[in-house]
C-alpha cells in the first residue's frame, strides 16, 4: 500500500471530507469554476444530495465529491496515449497535449469525476488545484468552504492534521471494490 | 449547456462500438487538442477588498491577472467572515463581467416599462434628473421626492443627498427586513445584540434558516458548534430546510404560532423555578407581571396551537434553562413574517433574559465596536415637512430615520398627507422587495420622475425614467465600515480594477446631482479624504496603508464579555433595566407583555405562502449571474404530496398560484419537505426586465402574489400573511 501511495518521505496529497458539516451551499463548486476556468455546464466537483424519510421524520444529507486521486487509478491504466498520468505525490492529471479525447478514462472512472471540455476538446478533471498545491496552498474548494468540510493534507506527514484526523477518526472510501484504492476519505 | 460529451453519450457510443466490433474510439477522431497556450508571463496582483454580493461584507482577496479579475479568494484575516467565501462571493466575477450590465446612463425613450432606452452621456442624464427634481421641488416642495435605498457602503451619500435636498422621506430597507427584531431587542435590552453561536451549547431557532441564509459569523459558528462541539440545535420551520436537516430536532410548527411555543417555554421555566433568580432580581423589570402573564400559556395549550407535543415543549424548556447561560433563542434576520412579529421577537428576548444568558460566553451578547473617525461636512437644515409614512404617529417606537416602507407606499398611492412626485432609488429593487408588485407599479406610474442608481437593469430600473449606472463593487472604493459584533471588524472595500463601462461610484453620481441642484457645498470631499478621516484613529501604524494591504482591521485577543454586567450598569431602556414588562409599550397602546394572537386561519383547500432563502442567491439581485443560475436555475412551488394528490398535481407540472392580489405560474416541486398547509417559492425569479436575460421570465415572482400587511408596532412588512390557492394548468416542464 505504501508503494502505491507514492514515495516515502515525499508528500502524498489527499482530502478528507467531513460531509456532516456540508450545508450544500455550492461555494466549492463555484470557487473551482473560477480557479480552473471550468466551462459553463461543466463541473470538476459536485455535491451529492440524498433525501429520505417520510413527513415529519425526514432526513437529507449532502456529500461533496470530486476526483478521488486513487492510488491505482483506472483512468490512467486505460489511457491509450499516456495523457492521463499520476504524479509521485499522488495527483492524477491529464497532459492536455497528449489527450486525443477518446473518452476511455471518462468511462473507466468509477466516480464520474471526468468530463470532456468542449472548449479545449480534451478531457478535464479535478487537479486538486495542482498549481496552488505546488505553491504551498490548499485547493480552492477547501479554502473557500464556509463549514470547513474538506481537510487537505499530506498522508505521509505524521505530524500533519490530515494524518492526525484519519488516525483518530473513523473514515471510509467509496467503491473500494474497484481496486482503484481511492484516496478521498469520508469521515464518519 | 450540455453540448459536450456526457457520460451517458460516451457509454452509448462505447456500446455501439462493441456491437460492431469496431474498436475505433467514437471520439478518437477528434482533432488534436488545440491547446490554449498561456499568454507570456502575466502580471498578477492580489488586492484586498470586501464582497458586496450580499450584506455580510466578507473579506476577499482578488487575484487580478493582466487587468482581469480571475479569482476571489477568501481573506483569512476577517473574524467575521472566518476565512470563507460562499458561492455568491465566488460568483462576483460573473457579476462584474456580466454582458447584461448597464453600461452607460440611459434615458427612457418609449413608454414606462416598454424597454426602449436612449444611451446618453453622464452630463445629459444628470441634467435630466436634476432638472426634474428641481421642477418637483418648485411645484410640490422637497418632501415630494422619495429617496429609497437598501444597505450598502455608499448608502450614506445617497441618504445625505435626500436630506440636503430637504426631503424627510428617506426610506431604508429595515421595514422590509429586520425592523421588528431590532425594535424588540431595543425595547427589552436597549440594544440589538449578537448571538454567541461559537460557544453556545443549546440553540433554538424559529425559521432562521442559518445554513441556507448565510449570516457571518453565525452560519460558520453554528455548524462548528452543532457538528464539532455537539451543541444542540432545535429548529422550528414549516419547511424542511438544510438547517432542519442538520438540527437535532426539527418541528414543522404551524406557521405564525412561534409565540405560543415561546410563551409556554417561559411558563415552564418560571413554574419550575429554572430561571436565573439573581439576574432577574437585580437587572430585570417586571418579572412578577411576566410570571402572572404566562400562567395561562401552558404547554398543553401551546401544543394545540403549534403542533409541537407538550412533552417536547416541557423537555426543551428544561434543557434550555439547564444549558443557560450557554443557551440562546436565536433572533434571526429577516423577521418580517406576521402582523404580530414584534411581539413574537419580544417573547424571544424575554425568554433569553430570564435564563440570564445576557452578555456571557455562549449567550446573547451586546455588540462590541471599533471607533472610526468622521469627516466633518457642512450640515444642512433639517427637513421641515413631516414624513409621508407618518411614522411618528403611526409607529412612534420605530426608527424614524429608516421609515416604514409599506405605509409610505400606501400613503403615496392615496396622496396623503401630501403628493409625492419623484422617486430616487439606490441599489434597491422595490418591484421585487415589496409585496404586491401591482401596487408598486402603480406607485411608479404616479411619479413624475423615477431615477434608479444600480449596477444592473433591475425590475425597478426597467420601469424608471432614467438609469444611472453605478460601478460594480470590484470597480470602486467605498467608505470604511465597522461591522459591530462579538468580533467587531473594520473593512475596506477598495477598487480592484478600473470601471469596465461608463459607470461611476455612487458618491460621484450624488456629487453630479448635488452640483446641479446647488447642493455642492455639502459634498465637497473625495472618497479618499472621507476614508483617511475614518481610518485616522485606528490603533495601528499607518492605518490607511494597513487597511489597503490587509483589507480588514480587527483587534487581537479574545472577545470581551460582561461589560454590561458591571454593578450599577444602566441599560439603555427607560428604567435602566432589562424590561420584561415594558411601560413604554403600554404608554403607546401596545401590549406591554407579549400577548399571543393566533394567525388568521387558512381556509380549507388553501395554503399559506411562506418565504425563505437559498445560499446560492441574494434576494432578487443575483438571478442573472450565470454561475449562480447554474446552481439554482429557476424556482418551483414546493407542495406537499398529500394536497398535490388531492389537486392532481405531479412533480414538475405547471401550476397557477392565486392570491387576493395576483397570480403566477411556475413548475411544482412535490415534496414532503413542507407542511401540507403551506407552499413555498424562492424569491428573486420571474423578472420583468428583459435586459436581465437569464432572469427575465424565468420562474415566478413572489411579489406578484404577496399581499400587503405589516407588523403593528414596527411597521415591518409581514410577508407570511398571504393565503393562496393552487391549481394545475399544464404538464409543461419548464426545466426541459
Amino acid at each position: 500500500m505504501r508503494e502505491r501511495l507514492g514515495i516515502k518521505g515525499k508528500p502524498r496529497w489527499a482530502l478528507a471530507i467531513d460531509a456532516r458539516k456540508c450545508i450544500n451551499c455550492k461555494a466549492c463548486i463555484v470557487a473551482c469554476k473560477a480557479e480552473n476556468g471550468v466551462p459553463l455546464g461543466k463541473f470538476r466537483n459536485r455535491i451529492n444530495e440524498e433525501h429520505g424519510g417520510s413527513y415529519p421524520h425526514l432526513r437529507a444529507s449532502f456529500e461533496p465529491e470530486q476526483c478521488h486521486h486513487c492510488a491505482s487509478p483506472s483512468c490512467v491504466r486505460v489511457c491509450p496515449t499516456g495523457a492521463s498520468y499520476q504524479r509521485d505525490d499522488g495527483l492524477v492529471l491529464v497532459h492536455a497535449n497528449d489527450c486525443i479525447g477518446c473518452g476511455y478514462c471518462i468511462i473507466a472512472c468509477p466516480y464520474d469525476a471526468r468530463y470532456f471540455n468542449p472548449e479545449t476538446r480534451v478531457v478535464d478533471k479535478c487537479t486538486m488545484c495542482v498549481h496552488r498545491v505546488d505553491a504551498g496552498r490548499e485547493p480552492a474548494c477547501a479554502e473557500t468552504c464556509p463549514s470547513r468540510v474538506r481537510l487537505f493534507g499530506d498522508l505521509h506527514d505524521g505530524e500533519g492534521s490530515l494524518r492526525h484526523t484519519l488516525d483518530s477518526r473513523r473514515s471510509q472510501v467509496k467503491k473500494e471494490q474497484t481496486g482503484n484504492h481511492p484516496q478521498l476519505y469520508y469521515l464518519l | 449547456m450540455s453540448r459536450g460529451v456526457t457520460r451517458r453519450r460516451v457509454l452509448a457510443g462505447a456500446a455501439a462500438a462493441a456491437a460492431t466490433a469496431a474498436l475505433a474510439p467514437q471520439l478518437g477522431c477528434a482533432p488534436p487538442a488545440r491547446r490554449r497556450r498561456a499568454a507570456t508571463p502575466t502580471e498578477v496582483r492580489r488586492v484586498a477588498s470586501a464582497c458586496e454580493l450580499c450584506p455580510n461584507k466578507c473579506a476577499v482577496l482578488a487575484v487580478v491577472e493582466n487587468g482581469r479579475v480571475k479569482k476571489l479568494d477568501p481573506n483569512p484575516l476577517s473574524p467575521k467572515s472566518r476565512g470563507m467565501l460562499c458561492a455568491r462571493g465566488n460568483a462576483a466575477i460573473k457579476a462584474l463581467y456580466d454582458p447584461d450590465r448597464v453600461k452607460q446612463p440611459l434615458i427612457r425613450a418609449g413608454a414606462r416599462g416598454e424597454g426602449k432606452w436612449r444611451p446618453v452621456s453622464w452630463d445629459e442624464a444628470l441634467d435630466f434628473t436634476a432638472e426634474r427634481l428641481h421642477r418637483i421641488k418648485e411645484a410640490h416642495g422637497p418632501e415630494a421626492v422619495l429617496f429609497s435605498s437598501t444597505e450598502g457602503f455608499q448608502e450614506e451619500f445617497f441618504k445625505n443627498l435626500g436630506l440636503a435636498f430637504g426631503s424627510p422621506n428617506i426610506l431604508r430597507h429595515p421595514t422590509l427586513c429586520l425592523a421588528s427584531v431590532n425594535l424588540a431587542y431595543s425595547m427589552t435590552f436597549g440594544t440589538v445584540p449578537s448571538f454567541d453561536l461559537l460557544n453556545a451549547r443549546y440553540v433554538i431557532m424559529s425559521g432562521a434558516n442559518r445554513f441556507e441564509s448565510i449570516i457571518t459569523p453565525d452560519t460558520m459558528d453554528l455548524i462548528e458548534g452543532a457538528m464539532n462541539r455537539k451543541a444542540k440545535l432545535v429548529y422550528l420551520d414549516p419547511r424542511f430546510t438544510v438547517t432542519a436537516a442538520k438540527a437535532d430536532e426539527w418541528y414543522p410548527i404551524r406557521p405564525g404560532t412561534d409565540l405560543a411555543f415561546i410563551l409556554a417555554l417561559i411558563h415552564v421555566i418560571i413554574e419550575e423555578q429554572r430561571y436565573d433568580k439573581e439576574f432577574v432580581a437585580t437587572r430585570c423589570l417586571g418579572f412578577d407581571e411576566l410570571a402572572a402573564h404566562v400562567q395561562r400559556y401552558t404547554p398543553a395549550w401551546a401544543a394545540a396551537e403549534t403542533d409541537i407535543p407538550a412533552a417536547a415543549i416541557v423537555r426543551i424548556a428544561r434543557e434550555f434553562a439547564d444549558a443557560a447561560p450557554r443557551a440562546v433563542y436565536y433572533a434571526g434576520r429577516r423577521s418580517s413574517w406576521y402582523v404580530n412579529d414584534f411581539q413574537m421577537r419580544r417573547g424571544q428576548a424575554i425568554l433569553n433574559a430570564i435564563v440570564g444568558n445576557w452578555d456571557r460566553e455562549g449567550g446573547v451578547v451586546p455588540n462590541s465596536r471599533i471607533a472610526l473617525g468622521e469627516l466633518l461636512f457642512l450640515p444642512w437644515d433639517d427637513p421641515t415637512a413631516e414624513r409621508v409614512d407618518e411614522i411618528g404617529t403611526r409607529f412612534p417606537l420605530a426608527a424614524k430615520g429608516d421609515g416604514a416602507f409599506l405605509q409610505a407606499r400606501e400613503n403615496v398611492l392615496a396622496g396623503v398627507p401630501y403628493p409625492v412626485k419623484g422617486w430616487l432609488v439606490y441599489k434597491q429593487d422595490p418591484m421585487n422587495a415589496l409585496p404586491d408588485r401591482g401596487r408598486t407599479q402603480r406607485m411608479i406610474e404616479a411619479m413624475d420622475l423615477v431615477a434608479v442608481i444600480d449596477t444592473q437593469m433591475s425590475d425597478t430600473a426597467h420601469f424608471a425614467d432614467v438609469v444611472l449606472p453605478e460601478s460594480m463593487y470590484l470597480e470602486r472604493t467605498d467608505p470604511l465600515h465597522m461591522l459591530p459584533g462579538i468580533w467587531p471588524v473594520v473593512v475596506l472595500r477598495q477598487q480592484v480594477v478600473p470601471p469596465i463601462y461608463d459607470t461611476k461610484p455612487n458618491l460621484e453620481i450624488i456629487q453630479g446631482l448635488a452640483k446641479r441642484l446647488g447642493l455642492s457645498e455639502y459634498f465637497d470631499y473625495t472618497i479618499e479624504e472621507w476614508i483617511a478621516e475614518q481610518a485616522a484613529e485606528l490603533p495601528v501604524e499607518n492605518p490607511l496603508e494597513y487597511l489597503k494591504q490587509h483589507g480588514v482591521y480587527a483587534p487581537e485577543g479574545a472577545p470581551f464579555y460582561g461589560k454590561t454586567l458591571a454593578p450599577g450598569y444602566r441599560f439603555l431602556t427607560r428604567s435602566g433595566k432589562i424590561e420584561l414588562y415594558s411601560p413604554r409599550l403600554a404608554e403607546v397602546g401596545h401590549d406591554p407583555l407579549p400577548v399571543y394572537r393566533p394567525p388568521t386561519p387558512i381556509p380549507a383547500g388553501s395554503f399559506r405562502m411562506v418565504l425563505g432563502r437559498k445560499a446560492t442567491h441574494t434576494h432578487a439581485a443575483t438571478t442573472n449571474n450565470v454561475w449562480l443560475i447554474e446552481q439554482t436555475p429557476t424556482n418551483h412551488l414546493w407542495l406537499h404530496p398529500e394536497p398535490a394528490a388531492r389537486l392532481g398535481i405531479g412533480d414538475g407540472d405547471l401550476v397557477e398560484v392565486v392570491s387576493a392580489v395576483g397570480a403566477v405560474r411556475l413548475p411544482a416541486r412535490v415534496t414532503p419537505e413542507i407542511r401540507p398547509d403551506c407552499v413555498f417559492m424562492l424569491h428573486g425569479f420571474g423578472k420583468k426586465s428583459p435586459q436581465l436575460r437569464l432572469a427575465h421570465g424565468n420562474g415566478a415572482c413572489d411579489a406578484d402574489v404577496l399581499v400587503t400587511a405589516w407588523d403593528a408596532v414596527s411597521g415591518n412588512a409581514a410577508f407570511h400573511e398571504t393565503v393562496v390557492t393552487v391549481r394545475k394548468v399544464g404538464k409543461e416542464d419548464r426545466r426541459a
